[in-house]
């Protein structure tokens, strides 16, 4: 059984393989001609504009991306520690416009991160977009679907490897275990932005829906031991962006409100766990400044998490999680350019040490799954405007933001510091 | 035509329009509201096609600077952000000077960038807008 599971691992790969190298061969010559030249070939065909399909409204792009990442100390990436692979992300999307006013966008990626997310394809957004004004200065849109979460500093670019600061993001808000529920949702959202000679630009977007949570993804948050039925109530985001006139600074700040539900799979089936629900609260400010060399970024987050039951039927607590990121990238050449970041992020603001934990667990949890400390040197060179290599080293302490989260693992955890490099390799149309 | 873009002779970066633009001048927020997507309609209300040329390219970098007065890489996170996000579109890229100046010609609504002194374009091939500060 082992065997025919490796094999059809084996034979996927290969396949992946194959459309990666048939993407990096064919479409890269001809694929911005290739548009551009539709764009306007498709306005001398049809100059009226009233066919039913006008190529110049279609518009295609993606991104392959191949890399190397390596971790000692921790199962961030694997079990084993040795040298993987699994650094996988391909995406490829397209754009229609159907008139002035509605649009149609989807996205596909497929994702191979280790223990860090589930492996496989996923429809990243799937939307109609209603442009409901379009002025000088004001910008309405509403968007139906599934849609991107576009509330925190990188969480719409998150997914795109060569659009984000680094390979790993600051795990304490992209946190990978919760990607697949954090990056978008099933709803409907509005972005409404505001750009004023005097005062600058302003942007608030305001977004309800839900996100599908699968076997895998409740594996990865709560335990194998949990055999019933993990559920997103609902998640109502919003946030705002200001950038000052003539500066180069944007500050932003982001609320989020969501419930969520365990059914537990007893008394049918055994279940290490009861019926529980679960609030979450995540509260951001956010700050960027972008110079011709220097840029510093940094956000500052706080949120509650209750619990109602799961553990036995009366349980509740009420926790307070916060932490902050400062990041700095400097353009030492217009095409590479160095990273350095710190991330402090604990997981009880009553119990930074994680002492607390450990005494609560009797000793089961070490004190060091109370807090993740994340220090990061980069660099990025881009060979051309749309190929890029990135290398990063992370000296982390403590095992906060590791996967399983509710039932943590300190057999395969059993180091408060440890270390990762990746190496990724960029191309995008 | 090919031999005015080969000349080494550094001329200032003019924007262009499609002839169809009825709008003669643009404010350089004006410029910079519609290269960062945040204006997409001319003032007849008509769409605007933005057209650029590659971001590593000579002539991108000095439009960016000297006319948007923003950095390059600064383009790129915005546009970035909307094409792989879903929230909107970014400018269409081609390649070289001289497809930028036609499909700047072709496109209906279209706006886009040249250096080369006035006198060599094409008799009402494209218009050349007059940027006020």
């Amino acid at each position: 059984m082992l065997s025919i599971l490796k094999t059809n691992t084996a034979t996927t790969q290969c396949i992946i393989l194959s459309i990666v190298a048939l993407v990096i061969f064919s479409i890269p010559v001809s694929a911005q001609e290739a548009i551009a030249s539709t764009e306007y070939n498709a306005y001398q065909e049809n100059t009226s504009n009233n066919g039913l399909f006008n190529a110049g409204d279609l518009k295609l792009h993606g991104f392959v991306a191949l890399g190397v990442i390596d971790v000692n100390g921790s199962d961030f990436v694997n079990d084993d520690g040795s040298l993987s692979t699994e650094l996988t992300e391909i995406g490829f999307n397209a754009s229609w416009q159907l008139d002035s006013q509605f649009r149609l966008a989807g996205q596909v990626v497929y994702l191979d991160g280790g223990n860090r997310y589930e492996k496989g394809v996923r429809v990243d957004y799937a939307l109609i977009d209603w442009s409901a004004i379009a002025t000088e200065n004001w910008q309405l849109n509403v968007y139906a679907g599934r849609s991107k979460n576009n509330h925190w500093l990188y969480s719409s670019t998150r997914t795109v490897p060569f659009a984000r600061p680094s390979i790993i993001l600051p795990q304490s808000v992209y946190f990978d275990g919760f990607r697949d529920i954090a990056v978008g949702h099933d709803g409907a959202g509005l972005k409404l932005s505001h750009s004023n000679d005097d005062y600058g630009n302003f942007d608030f977007n305001l977004t309800y829906g839900r996100s599908p949570i699968s076997d895998e993804q409740e594996e990865i948050l709560l335990s194998q031991l949990a055999t019933g039925k993990a559920k997103q109530e609902f998640d109502l985001q919003s946030s705002f962006y200001w950038q000052p006139a003539f500066s180069q600074w944007r500050f932003g700040l982001s609320l989020l409100d969501s419930d969520f539900s365990y059914e537990s799979a007893r008394p049918e089936k055994p279940d290490a766990f009861f019926d529980a629900e679960f609030s979450f609260q995540f509260y951001t400010f956010n700050a960027l400044y972008e110079g011709e060399f220097w840029e510093f970024s940094g956000e500052i987050y706080q949120s509650r998490f209750e619990t109602t039951g799961f553990y036995f039927p009366q349980h509740h607590t009420d926790n307070i999680a916060q932490g902050y990121y400062l990041q700095t990238r400097y353009k030492l050449t217009p095409d590479l350019t160095l990273l350095a970041r710190y991330e402090d992020f604990y997981l009880n603001k009553e119990d930074k040490d994680g002492k607390k934990l450990e005494e609560d667990s009797m000793g089961l949890i070490p004190a060091y799954f109370g807090y993740h400390k994340d220090t990061v040197l980069g660099l990025s060179y881009d060979f051309t405007s749309n190929l890029s290599l990135r290398l990063e080293y992370h000296w982390v302490q403590g095992a906060g933001r590791l996967t399983p989260v509710v039932v943590p693992n300190p057999r395969k955890n059993d180091s408060e510091d440890w270390q990762l490099w990746a190496a990724q390799l960029m191309y995008w149309f | 035509m090919i031999g005015m873009f080969i000349t080494s002779t550094v001329y200032a970066v003019e924007v262009i329009v499609n002839v169809s633009v009825k709008d003669t001048t643009l404010t350089t927020s004006q410029l910079k509201r519609i290269y960062t997507m945040r204006q997409l309609r001319w003032s007849d209300q008509s769409v605007i096609k933005v057209f650029v040329l590659p971001s590593q390219h000579e002539l991108h970098r000095r439009f960016t600077k000297e006319r948007l007065q923003i950095f390059p890489y600064q383009l790129n996170r915005i546009w970035h952000k909307l094409t792989y996000s879903g929230l909107g579109v970014a400018p269409t890229i081609v390649n070289s000077p001289e497809e930028l100046f036609t499909a700047v010609s072709l496109t209906p609504g279209s706006i886009g960038y040249i250096d080369m002194p006035d006198s060599n374009l094409d008799e009402g091939a494209v218009n050349v807008i007059n940027i006020e500060d």
